[in-house]
């Protein structure tokens, strides 16, 4: 049922609309999935809906670039303001496992400085967590993916990771060249979320390329492989190509269930005695807001007007250098090399916060796109520096972008084929953000010079998409609390990207991983006082470390 | 001259490979291949517009008749079933209305500066008319670029034609990409080292038609600096 190698050995569990679930989580991705396996697994009653398909990666996917474009969120979305994000592809998938199933897979931790920005330099937010009450749950998903890295990570809180580093492609060559002959640490082979040998069911990785078109090995980790099928022998139900168009308030300001949409378009209501939205940066906002309802009139849960708002993407300019010998970036992971020599503030340079460098690998059609733009090619040029393409090797920066309230998610008039209005994004870069870009773009095409290149240029362009539902201490400026619970309503939850106050220079998965499996700990410590009280426990559960998927344990890991 | 297969690996194929591929993946490409869709979204009259079109974003003369990557049908059937890719830009109309309305604008920019339709036009003349929407800078048909920016009209339509082109196996073969590699993969990663199967580079010169004005590579929309690339993701 899920590939070519791993199967799902149990039946899965059917809820009735009128059985009453313990939680219904709308979004089964990074977030949602994990939340799914934590909560099946401690004996709830629970299912994940999905606006997009259950995949059976064998059938459904196909090692080619433009075959590829069902992974991702195609549905009507409009984009605007100074600096408008592109969506769809870039960031936004659809179907079980979410972006998991297309991203590249790199999943460095956050920095102990990335909680506490505002109080460091001044800017942003502070999280109401720290990195230390996540650096166990970083732990446990490292291992359940699992991930291969060095032994040794020095960047951030130093730390190893459990499967061995993956052999350099030239792009990796590249950058390891570059950064060695300018002095900059760089770490080589991870960490990615992807195999560098078997584990249980699912192969090694075979080197093709093909990341984020979505991995038939099953080398690469989505929650697709990694926690669904735990949570569906666990006794969780995942209901696909459900579209969720509305969470219902009942009295006393709790929620009793959800509405959404079948794949033939009929209407459902689903009981459920607590609602987690897991459906990431865009749509769990549009969610929020297209449930507004008496009481709610400006959105569920949005007495704070935050709903929507500080929405984040990375910088993620993407320079290219041309090299005399050949390098054919297209074999390898996208993703294996990265430097975070540049993340943490430098008070020697005109801005706050940092970036970090990494390879990234496009494919031919991705390739031409950003020759497009970044020498303005067309027609016979066009052509000509496609004929080049094995002489490439590309870098991406990933650079923080500040929080701001501008920059969020609203409803717009216009509506998809289910009626249901859709989102309107509105994005513009403001003063530290243009001077970080400005600094990173010089700071990696210098990188790329070094590595030996003849002609250096760049894209600008953004990766990732967080925030817009952020967490926070004070009610007034946040949505949630510290274990993503709304501030608003006792019984309903974020669980996804969405709830990051500021997001590093590290790529958000792991972190939206880790930050589920602790909302997990939570919801499970407080057992059924959730369905039946309001009172707010604002206690740190302890770490479950009998939760994880089978095969997690047991296996050897670097000593630092 | 007119090649079966330009670019620098003469001989490499990968369909040749197609039986190390994996089935789904085997019948998406040779569907691609073999089955060439219809012109159902076009009128005549924009099909011949668009034809002429294409054959300046990605020109073909180099290939051979029988080698000639369809770029239009592809374009079609997008606009056809009406699929997206996740996003339209807030000052944008949905792609069906911007294509019908960059169509006309073209037309309009040919009569204004030609006195005569873009397919009556020389093929020097189609091109310079062309660069002038790459550079952002259009002479006339004022009142529908209001409604449709240039350059994003420009980015669609090169997007598009570069997806149709770039997906073609026929289009790997010219520029060494090795294609499908599922279930076999990859063994030689570094130093841009060939599989046993794939073939080394063998470069020469070529000249685009002295026609032409698009072998040269001047920023997009005229500026230096441009902001906001197109979709498909990297990182």
């Amino acid at each position: 049922m899920l590939g070519a190698m791993q199967t799902l050995r149990t039946p899965m569990r059917r809820y009735a609309e009128n059985e009453e679930l313990d939680y219904a989580i709308v979004g089964v991705g990074a977030g949602g999935g994990v939340l799914l396996q934590r909560l099946a697994r401690a004996g709830f009653r629970v299912a994940g809906f999905d606006a997009g398909p259950f995949w059976d990666t064998e059938r459904d996917w196909v090692s080619d670039e433009k075959g590829a474009h069902n992974l991702y969120w195609n549905d009507k979305r409009i984009t605007g303001g100074g600096d408008p994000l592109a969506l769809g592809a870039n960031n936004s998938g659809k179907g079980v496992g979410g972006s998991t199933v297309h991203w590249a897979s790199f999943v460095p931790r956050f920095h102990p400085s990335d909680f506490r920005v505002y109080s460091q330099d001044g800017v942003g937010a502070d999280w109401p967590i720290s990195y230390w009450d996540l650096k166990p749950y970083y732990e446990l998903i490292e291992r359940e993916l699992p991930v291969a890295g060095p032994s040794y990570y020095p960047w951030g809180d130093p730390h190893g990771y459990p499967y061995g580093p993956h052999p350099m492609g030239g792009v990796g060559d590249a950058l390891i060249q570059g950064c060695t002959k300018l002095g900059i640490g760089v770490s080589a082979g991870g960490p990615v979320a992807i195999l560098s040998g078997s584990r249980a069911d699912r192969p090694h990785c075979i080197y093709r390329g093909f990341c984020i078109q979505g991995c038939k090995v099953g080398a690469k980790a989505s929650t697709l492989i990694t926690h669904v099928p735990d949570a569906i022998a666990s006794g969780a139900e995942v209901r696909a190509n459900c579209m969720v168009s509305r969470i219902h308030l009942g009295g006393n300001r709790r929620v009793t269930g959800i509405s959404y949409f079948d794949q033939e378009g009929r209407e459902h209501f689903q009981k459920a005695k607590a609602v987690v939205v897991s459906g990431y940066a865009i749509e769990t906002p549009r969610l929020l807001l297209n449930s507004a309802c008496a009481g709610f009139e400006n959105g569920l849960a949005n007495s704070s007007d935050c709903v929507g708002r500080y929405l984040m993407a990375q910088a993620g300019n993407v320079v290219l250098g041309r090299f005399e010998e050949l390098v054919r970036m297209y074999k390898a992971p996208p993703a294996h090399a990265l430097t975070e020599e540049f993340y943490e503030t430098d008070p020697k340079r005109d801005f706050a916060r940092g970036f970090a460098i990494q390879t990234v690998g496009p494919l031919p059609i991705a390739f031409a796109k950003q020759m497009m733009t970044a020498k303005g090619a067309w027609g016979w040029g066009l052509r000509r520096i496609m004929m080049d393409y094995n002489h490439w090797a590309t870098f991406g920066l990933l650079g923080e972008i500040l929080p701001n309230q501008d920059n969020r998610v609203q409803i717009s008039e216009e509506k998809d084929q289910w009626g249901i209005p859709v989102a309107k994004v509105t994005f513009d870069l403001y003063d530290n953000d243009k001077k970080l870009i400005e600094f990173a773009k010089k700071k990696t095409m210098d990188v790329m010079w070094a590595a030996g290149a003849q002609e250096v240029v760049q894209e600008a362009r953004y990766a990732h998409l967080v925030g817009a539902c952020r967490m926070g201490a004070d009610p007034e400026t946040s949505v949630i609390d510290g274990f993503g619970r709304t501030h608003d309503i006792a019984n309903l939850f974020v669980c996804d990207g969405s709830v990051m106050p500021t997001q590093g220079s590290a790529n958000p998965g792991l972190t939206i991983m880790a930050i589920a499996a602790r909302t997990a700990d939570y919801l499970i410590a407080q057992g059924s006082s959730i369905f039946e009280s309001d009172r707010r426990v604002m206690e740190a559960p302890g770490v479950r470390r009998d939760l994880s998927p089978p095969d997690t344990w047991g296996h050897g890991m670097p000593t630092l | 001259m007119k090649r079966q297969q330009p670019g620098y690996y003469p001989g490499f194929r990968t369909l040749d490979q197609q039986k190390f591929w994996d089935a789904k993946t085997r019948q998406v490409i040779l569907d691609r291949v073999h089955d060439v869709p219809p012109i159902r979204f076009f009128s005549a009259d924009e099909q011949a517009l668009m034809e002429a079109i294409c054959r300046h974003i990605v020109p073909q003369d180099d290939r051979d008749a029988a080698h000639t990557i369809p770029i239009l049908p592809q374009i079609d059937k997008r606009l056809y079933d009406d699929t997206h890719d996740g996003y339209r830009f807030e000052d944008m109309p949905p792609d069906r209305e911007a294509y019908r309305l960059g169509l006309q604008a073209i037309e309009q920019i040919a009569r204004h500066l030609h006195g005569k339709a873009f397919t009556a036009l020389s093929g020097r003349e189609q091109d310079e008319l062309l660069e002038s929407l790459h550079d952002g800078d259009p002479s006339a048909a004022q009142d529908i670029w209001k409604q449709l920016p240039v350059e994003r009209f420009w980015m669609l339509l090169v997007q598009d034609c570069v997806d149709a082109y770039y997906s073609h196996p026929w289009a790997w073969d010219e520029i060494g990409f090795g294609g499908p590699s599922y279930p076999r993969g990859y063994m030689r990663l570094e130093r841009g080292e060939a599989e046993p199967w794939e073939s080394e580079e063998k470069r020469y010169d070529w000249q685009a038609p002295g026609e032409s004005v698009s072998d040269k590579f001047t920023p997009l929309g005229g500026k230096e600096e441009h902001r906001g690339g197109p979709q498909g993701g990297t990182h």
